[in-house]
């Protein structure tokens, strides 16, 4: 392998990385309150809204069936005028969040579902306001499965990221479509994927290791 | 201290309403314990929520500390709240804090600044016993353990009133009375009004001052715990104290029991002391009068709210003629006999 190529690699799984994490992050930002505000406005919750939880959860729905594919596609003209272009790593940050988002919305819930009821009656009994119980009761307490979440996020990200780079959002996926769908050299395509693996390998190790350190039940 | 006035509460479910609580009225003067005990289903849960308001009731008036909390806005009730303590079955600690950490969790909602924290929190495991467990976590205690942690961690912010819904029931029975002594601890050296709800008699004898009965959502009958005890008016409260007084007969007497009278066979009786009974040296008396010897078999004698109060179980050595006669003996007496059979 020449010295361009490893190059050429170790670029692209260094945007890889960058597209997977920063969008995981910017998706969080977005689905972690979505998530929490689809849990506190359920029937029989602290700020329970039958209306406000039906139109999250039907705009979060709405989100989650369109393919991802054709999300980036779609999104093309608000993705130009937010970072100015709609190639590049930059440019597949914004769809990646925005996909990530209300998948990211729904685990939160579901991990806020399994803290025991109790709990939050615990402290409304002490007084404490609807705030104060999101950050002093729930998100500590799903704190090890919202970190189970956020590797399984982290995971479907990148191969989102790869299923970008078919569309010229750089990193290892578009390495690999170039040399190895166009070009078809199969040594390229397979060191494309052993990174790849590695790099879902990698994240579920940490994920699994920080949610152990955290988890007290 | 705690006044509820006519509490009704209904539950919809679609089309149907379902009424758990239907003019409930009590008070539990400054200082006392007050026990409402009930089956399950009976309503006694949704009772104490009422109290702070953590089920809303559907008509009526919650007024705690002189402040009528139905007219509250949720920022207020949130604040009256903190002088309302309240404790689990299953405790409810967070189990992603430590002990200390639980305990501060109630001074922390109001703010406090971190030195006090940590002095209030000191005394406060000190007090229910816990000093060495400050870095704990829940998983790792006992139930009794954590009981306390949740008593410390209620009374850190110095409630005027503690609301006990089962505290005891998920515990076994020698650390039920250690969480039990701590409460009536608690009450006095405090002057803590507590407010509790069981299904066991036995908790409301050890700790309580006064009693009401719950029944399908109804107060059936409430009173002084001696008074209840001594005079119970409906079937239920005469249930709940039999149930603290439940006595079962040996295993190799129920192989030799017969129903009638026979040869080598002797009378075994079931004596029942309440209130009303005279309190007389009753076996020693039937044994100078008529002759007759009691074997007491099994016995459960209990002291509540200055009564005495219990059943007996006895095999009876004497003729027939003695026998029934010491049976009149006893029921001029007001003790209740029950002539199981013979063996």
């Amino acid at each position: 392998m020449s010295d361009s190529m490893i190059l050429l690699l170790a670029k692209g799984a260094w945007e890889t990385i960058v597209m997977t994490f920063v969008s995981g992050f910017f998706g969080f930002l977005i689905g972690l309150p979505t998530g929490v505000l689809l849990f506190m406005t359920r029937k029989g919750q602290v700020l329970e809204h039958k209306t406000f939880n039906h139109t999250i959860s039907i705009i979060v729905n709405i989100f989650r069936s369109i393919p991802f594919i054709i999300l980036i596609v779609w999104m093309i003209p608000f993705t130009r005028a937010l970072v100015g272009t709609s190639i590049g790593v930059e440019a597949a940050i914004v769809p990646l969040s925005i996909g990530a988002a209300p998948f990211i919305a729904r685990l939160i819930e579901n991990s806020l579902i399994e803290v025991p009821g109790g709990l939050v009656e615990a402290a409304r009994a002490m007084g404490a306001t609807p705030f104060q119980i999101v950050y002093k009761v729930l998100l500590p307490e799903a704190l090890p499965s919202i970190l189970n979440s956020a590797s399984v996020t982290l995971i479907t990200l990148v191969g989102y990221s790869a299923m970008g780079g078919a569309v010229g959002a750089g990193g290892l996926g578009q390495i690999g479509y170039q040399y190895g769908y166009v070009g078809y050299d199969v040594f390229v395509m397979n060191t494309v994927l052993v990174l790849l693996i590695a790099l879902v390998f990698i994240i579920q190790f940490l994920g699994d290791f920080i949610a152990k350190r955290v988890d007290h039940r | 201290m705690i006044e509820l006035r006519n509490i009704t509460k209904k539950f919809f479910q679609k089309t149907r309403a379902i009424t758990a609580l239907s003019g409930v009225s009590l008070t539990v003067p400054e200082g006392k314990i007050f026990g409402v005990i009930g089956s399950s289903g009976a309503g006694k849960s949704t009772l104490i929520r009422c109290v702070n308001l953590l089920e809303k009731p559907t008509s009526g008036e919650v007024i705690v500390d002189g402040q009528n909390l139905m007219d509250l806005s949720p920022k207020q009730l949130a604040k009256a709240r903190r002088h309302i303590g309240m404790i689990f079955q299953h405790f409810n600690l967070l189990s992603s804090r430590t002990v200390f950490e639980n305990v501060a969790f109630s001074l922390e909602l109001d703010h406090t600044p971190k030195a006090e924290i940590e002095k209030r929190v000191t005394e406060l495991l000190d007090l229910v016993g816990l000093n060495e467990k400050h870095h704990d976590y829940p998983v790792n205690l006992s139930g009794g353990q954590k009981q306390r942690v949740a008593i410390a961690r209620t009374l850190a912010s110095n409630p005027k009133v503690l609301l006990c819904d089962e505290a005891t029931s998920a515990l076994d029975p020698a650390t039920t009375k250690s969480i039990l002594a701590l409460l009536k601890d608690i009450n006095k050296r405090l002057n803590i009004t507590i407010l509790l709800i069981t299904h066991e008699m036995e908790v409301v004898k050890d700790i309580c001052d006064e009693v009401a009965v719950i029944s399908e959502g109804k107060l059936i009958e409430q009173g002084a715990v001696s008074e209840i005890f001594s005079h119970p008016k409906t079937e239920l409260a005469k249930a709940f104290i039999a149930s603290a007084l439940s006595l079962d007969i040996p295993a190799d007497y129920k192989e030799r029991l017969v129903s009638a009278p026979a040869e080598n066979k002797r009378p075994l009786l079931k004596l029942e002391f309440t209130g009303q009974s005279v309190d007389d040296p009753v076996l020693s008396e039937v044994a100078r009068l008529f002759q007759i010897d009691s074997n007491v078999i099994s016995a459960r004698m209990d002291y509540a709210g200055g009564i005495k109060f219990g059943v007996m179980l006895i095999e009876v050595f004497g003729t027939q003629e003695n026998s029934l006669q010491a049976i009149e003996f006893y029921k001029s007496k007001n003790i209740k006999v029950e002539v199981i059979g013979y063996v």
